[in-house]
């Protein structure tokens, strides 16, 4: 019986042994053909002839041999060629047959392969692409973080003596205002060997060059645009190059010399520049806001090119013995703490290699993303058992047909061959519309990922072996069932009226294997479901401090509106007062930073109480800051717990006042009274600030990271040069209101400045984002969790319902001689039951393993949870359950009378 | 016929047939099969390489013989042909299959 797979297998070998072999096979056949000559000889010689004439004759009775090997070689291909060709007809013809069979295994293939394709190639554009420049493995990141212009210049100084060469990039967004709107476009500034050094040719014109980025540059002021940008904003006309582009709010007008390359928007995954310029065009956009020369300020990010054999341990060696230099020439101002400086002098440099790039998205999402390639591949794991649970269901009820063929004289091996072609075929067709659902779905996924997040998913081989890989093993592990089931098919079986075996066989084994192995790694998926899910939940019910429900938050772009440092206190003051006269808002408040953002304004500990000294730098602990106007407590519904708020009183020249939080008090006023006490943060000779008093904690950087000391100061007391690019407009809206004031807002603020240009947002929107990962993680591996409980619970009831259907004769038999529907039930819950149990027991045991790989992404959970456990082990039985109640229900209302005179 | 070095002159697949045929009695080489069948028809079918070879590789790639190198009665290497199982039930079905047009064409022959 294992006869029809060996045989197979066999002449499938035999093909490969002849392909592979070919020119050994071609030589055996002119060996074969020769001592056919020999013997042909030999017969003539015992008739008579000699050597010499028999030798010849033979050879001029063969004839051409070369065309007979050639004839030779035709059979093989044309035969395989042959049967291929009429396979995929008859399985097509097969498939048509069934189309409603065939669009539902179809459907789950282009499904499951969509959903793996899509999620990989948004995996392998975030991690894997490599950057489209020459020779990408030889580029290194210096890590981590970015870095300040001096720190760029003093490695500038050093690159072709340490390296091939380096190039630093910032992130930027220019606005290139049409018709008096603010038009934003996403750029980077970027040294002058940026596209040599990386080594991306100009597409039209030519890149950047070391002259453009110097104050003598030969063109003016010139910009290098992505073909992208040309594309949407030029029509991809050729005459781009000489054209200008306008920066606004300075209408500083900027030459393009150049086109990149398609495919090449900087090297930021996850973010497409759009606009290059030279760094020597900061000082001129920025003007007085110029961070170039500032030691303190960390802005760019420095690559370099390795020397050919170079490695980066070499590299990293070089860059680390001219450490000291790089480090003393840039040295931020210390503020008199020794103890820093010299940890900065000894911090090592250190390189990374950076062949895909640099991103930000990449770290948060790499270790999530991963577990969900992981677990959409297990989902179309069981997807493939399903579907070869039908393809076998399908086998068997062609048994008749089968046995006919084989009866007729078909080989084993062809019928085999018919079903493997068939499961391929299907396999194919699902790949084929996969892709295509892939190109929708992972753009919506990216979507997700934040407004902001360009990524290029184009299909680059990477995802089409991908895809073509996972198509073969789907037909491979779907195919193989049906071709194990029909090897029991006997030739006439079907003339002789069998398949009414009361037994059952080892087809329902296979099925069970199948289902089992479902069931496991469904358990396996509800458990990453279940834990994901209260990780997010324990994330959302984060305590915040304050009430986002009604505030609508306005982020200012002070900068890009072209407003001077001296008048933006009272520009802001009239957009707010413009805010607070809205209808439906109760109040407006502005402050200088935006809570939630993961960031903000902050002092490394360098805090002093009264005439005490200033504490010592230190990373870990932060004080958090902010300016705020007179009422943003009350607005965001923060209590202030004791003393008073700001006030009209409280303005430059006045004594300066804070507030802090119970977290500040907590760590720097222990057991005192904080209100009257003197602070001076930073700097010594700095404001000595009065607190006047203490409010309730509130989150300030991320839900996760909790309440921080904070310390608030009044947004009236900045030196204008204090002031930063941008400001925050938070309105509370009256209840039920606060949709009325999200559309209006916009008007609002426009009326009074128009080139204002900001963002606005519901508060609520701005929490959801600080989980964004974990919940999209969650609903992600909840609607994978879903699917496979639904596919395994099917899987289930489809073996459960055919061992009904396949032992009526037996199960007639049964309650003729007085078993009772109940006992009836008690036999298919049994055999059911044993599948649940082994099927639970390998998931509980998966997950016991692969608890540690979720570990990571879980907040405020265990990864061995045993709510979730239980949980998930709950709902299994729960699902089995139905999935064996309804067949074993059937079963035990079958009317035994009517069975048995069937059979 | 004389020289048949072409199977077109052959009904399709009878070659096929009587190379089976001709190894119902054992393993045989390829000169040894043209030798048995040119005896067996009294020197009426006498084949060529140029048909024989290819008719071996399409009953090899069917898997219906299985060949092997050997030393012939002559002391030479050669490469001997058996018949396996499936080649048996292949040549049982053929002939059936023969029989049946043989006895079709002169049914049509006989007819006037």
């Amino acid at each position: 019986m294992a006869a029809s797979k060996v045989h197979f297998m066999t002449a499938f070998l035999r093909y490969l042994w002849y392909v592979l072999r070919r020119s050994d096979h071609d030589a055996e056949l002119r060996d074969e053909i020769e001592s056919h000559r020999a013997h042909r000889q030999d017969a003539l010689e015992r008739k008579g002839l000699t050597p010499t004439a028999a030798a010849a004759a033979s050879w001029r009775a063969m004839g051409n041999m070369t065309l007979a090997v050639e004839d030779v070689r035709d059979v093989w291909i044309a035969r395989m060629l042959d049967n291929a060709r009429q396979d995929i007809r008859d399985a097509f013809r097969g498939l048509r047959k069934n189309a409603g069979f065939s669009a539902v295994v179809i459907a789950t293939l282009a499904l499951g392969i969509g959903a793996n394709t899509s999620l990989f190639s948004i995996f392998n554009s975030l991690i894997m692409r490599p950057l489209p420049v020459r020779d990408p493995e030889g580029l290194a990141l210096l890590a981590s973080g970015s870095w300040s212009y001096p720190v760029w210049r003093e490695i500038k100084a050093r690159e072709t003596q340490l390296f091939e060469g380096a190039f630093a990039w910032s992130r930027e967004s220019f606005d290139l205002a049409e018709g008096g709107k603010p038009v934003p476009v996403d750029g980077a500034f970027v040294s002058g060997r940026f596209f040599d050094v990386l080594g991306v040719p100009p597409f039209r014109g030519r890149m950047l060059a070391p002259a453009d980025d110097s104050g003598a540059a030969p063109d003016g002021p010139v910009a290098v645009i992505s073909h992208r940008f040309w594309r949407q904003h030029f029509g991809g006309t050729d005459d781009v190059v000489g054209r200008q582009l306008t920066m606004h709010p300075q209408r500083l007008s900027f030459t393009i010399v150049g086109v990149m390359p398609p495919g090449f928007s900087g090297v930021d995954v996850g973010r497409m520049a759009d606009v290059l310029l030279p760094f020597a065009a900061e000082p001129m956009l920025q003007g007085r806001e110029s961070v170039l020369e500032a030691v303190g300020a960390a802005w760019l990010e420095i690559m370099v090119r390795l020397k050919p054999g170079q490695t980066i341990e070499h590299a990293n060696a070089a860059l680390r013995s001219v450490q000291p230099q790089i480090r003393a020439g840039v040295m931020p101002g210390f503020r008199g703490d020794p103890a820093f400086g010299k940890r900065y002098l000894t911090h090592p440099l250190t390189l990374d290699p950076a062949a895909a790039g640099a991103s930000r998205l990449r770290r948060q999402f790499e270790t999530p993303l991963f577990a969900m390639v992981v677990a959409v591949g297990l989902v179309l794991l069981v997807a493939c058992a399903n579907i070869a649970t039908l393809l076998l269901a399908r086998a068997l009820g062609r048994r008749g047909e089968f046995s006919v063929r084989l009866a007729l004289g078909g080989s084993r091996r062809r019928i085999a061959q018919l079903l493997f072609v068939e499961s391929l075929l299907l396999a194919i067709s699902g790949a084929a519309l996969g892709l295509a659902f892939a190109k929708w779905s992972s753009a919506l996924l990216v979507q997700q990922l934040g407004s902001t997040v360009a990524l290029d998913l184009s299909l680059d081989w990477r995802v089409l072996v991908f895809t073509a890989t996972l198509t073969c093993l789907c037909a491979i592990s779907a195919g193989l069932a049906p071709m194990i089931g029909v090897k029991s098919v006997a030739a006439g079986e079907a003339l002789k009226g069998a398949g009414r075996s009361i037994a059952g066989d080892r087809r329902f084994a296979v099925r069970g294997t199948l289902v089992v192995a479902q069931l496991a790694v469904s358990f396996i998926l509800v458990i990453a479901a279940g834990l994901f899910l209260r990780t997010f939940a324990s994330l959302s019910q984060l305590p915040l401090g304050f009430a986002p429900e009604p505030l609508v938050v306005v982020q200012l772009n002070l900068r890009a509106a072209g407003i001077p440092l001296e008048e933006r206190g009272a520009h802001v003051e009239r957009l707010r007062d413009a805010a607070a006269a809205m209808p439906g808002v109760r109040s407006a408040s502005a402050s200088a930073v935006r809570l939630l953002a993961g960031g903000g304004w902050f002092s490394n500990n360098r805090v002093a109480v009264g005439d005490g000294p200033l504490l010592p730098e230190d990373q870990r602990r932060r004080v958090w800051r902010d300016a705020i106007t007179p009422g943003w407590f009350e607005t965001m519904g923060i209590t202030i717990l004791s003393g008073r708020d700001f006030d009209g009183r409280d303005r430059i020249g006045s004594l300066p006042v804070a507030v802090v939080n119970q977290a500040f008090a907590r760590r720097y006023l222990p057991n005192q009274q904080p209100i009257g006490q003197t602070l001076r943060v930073d700097t010594e000779t700095g404001p000595r600030y009065e607190i006047v008093g203490v409010v309730a904690d509130a989150v300030y950087t991320t839900p996760r990271a909790g309440m921080l000391p904070t310390m608030y100061v009044p947004l009236a007391q900045r030196e204008p040069q204090a002031w930063g690019s941008s400001a925050v407009l938070t309105l509370k809206a009256m209840s039920g209101q606060r949709a009325l004031v999200e559309r209006d807002v916009a008007a609002a603020v426009t009326k009074v400045d128009p080139k204002i240009v900001f963002t606005a947002r519901t508060f609520d929107q701005i929490v959801d984002a600080t989980a964004t990962q974990e919940r999209l993680v969650a609903m992600m591996s909840g609607f994978f969790g879903a699917l496979a409980v639904l596919l395994a619970g099917l899987g289930l009831y489809g073996i459960v319902a055919h061992a009904v259907s396949a032992r009526r004769t037996e199960i007639g038999l049964r309650m003729a001689l007085g078993a009772r529907p109940a006992g009836i039930a008690r036999l298919v819950f049994g055999r059911v039951g044993v599948l649940i149990v082994a099927g639970l027991a390998l998931g509980v045991a998966g997950s016991w393993w692969a608890a540690r790989f979720v570990a990571p992404l879980l907040f405020q959970v265990e990864a061995r949870d045993p709510i979730t456990f239980f949980g998930t082990t709950a709902v299994l039985v729960a699902v089995g359950a139905l999935a064996a109640w309804v067949p074993a229900r059937r079963a035990a209302r079958l009317d035994p009378a009517t069975v048995l005179r069937e059979g | 016929m004389g020289l048949t070095n072409t199977p077109s002159d052959l009904l399709p697949g009878t070659l096929e047939l009587l190379i089976l045929k001709s190894l119902m009695g054992g393993a045989r080489h390829g000169y040894a099969i043209v030798e048995h069948l040119r005896l067996a028809s009294n020197d009426i079918l006498n084949i060529g390489e140029s048909a024989l070879y290819p008719a071996l590789q399409r009953l090899l790639f069917n898997g219906w013989v299985k060949a092997e190198w050997g030393t012939s009665e002559n002391n030479r290497r050669a490469r001997f042909y058996t018949l396996t199982a499936a080649g048996r039930r292949q040549l049982a079905a053929e002939r059936a299959e023969f029989d049946r047009m043989v006895g079709a064409i002169q049914r049509v022959l006989a007819s006037t």
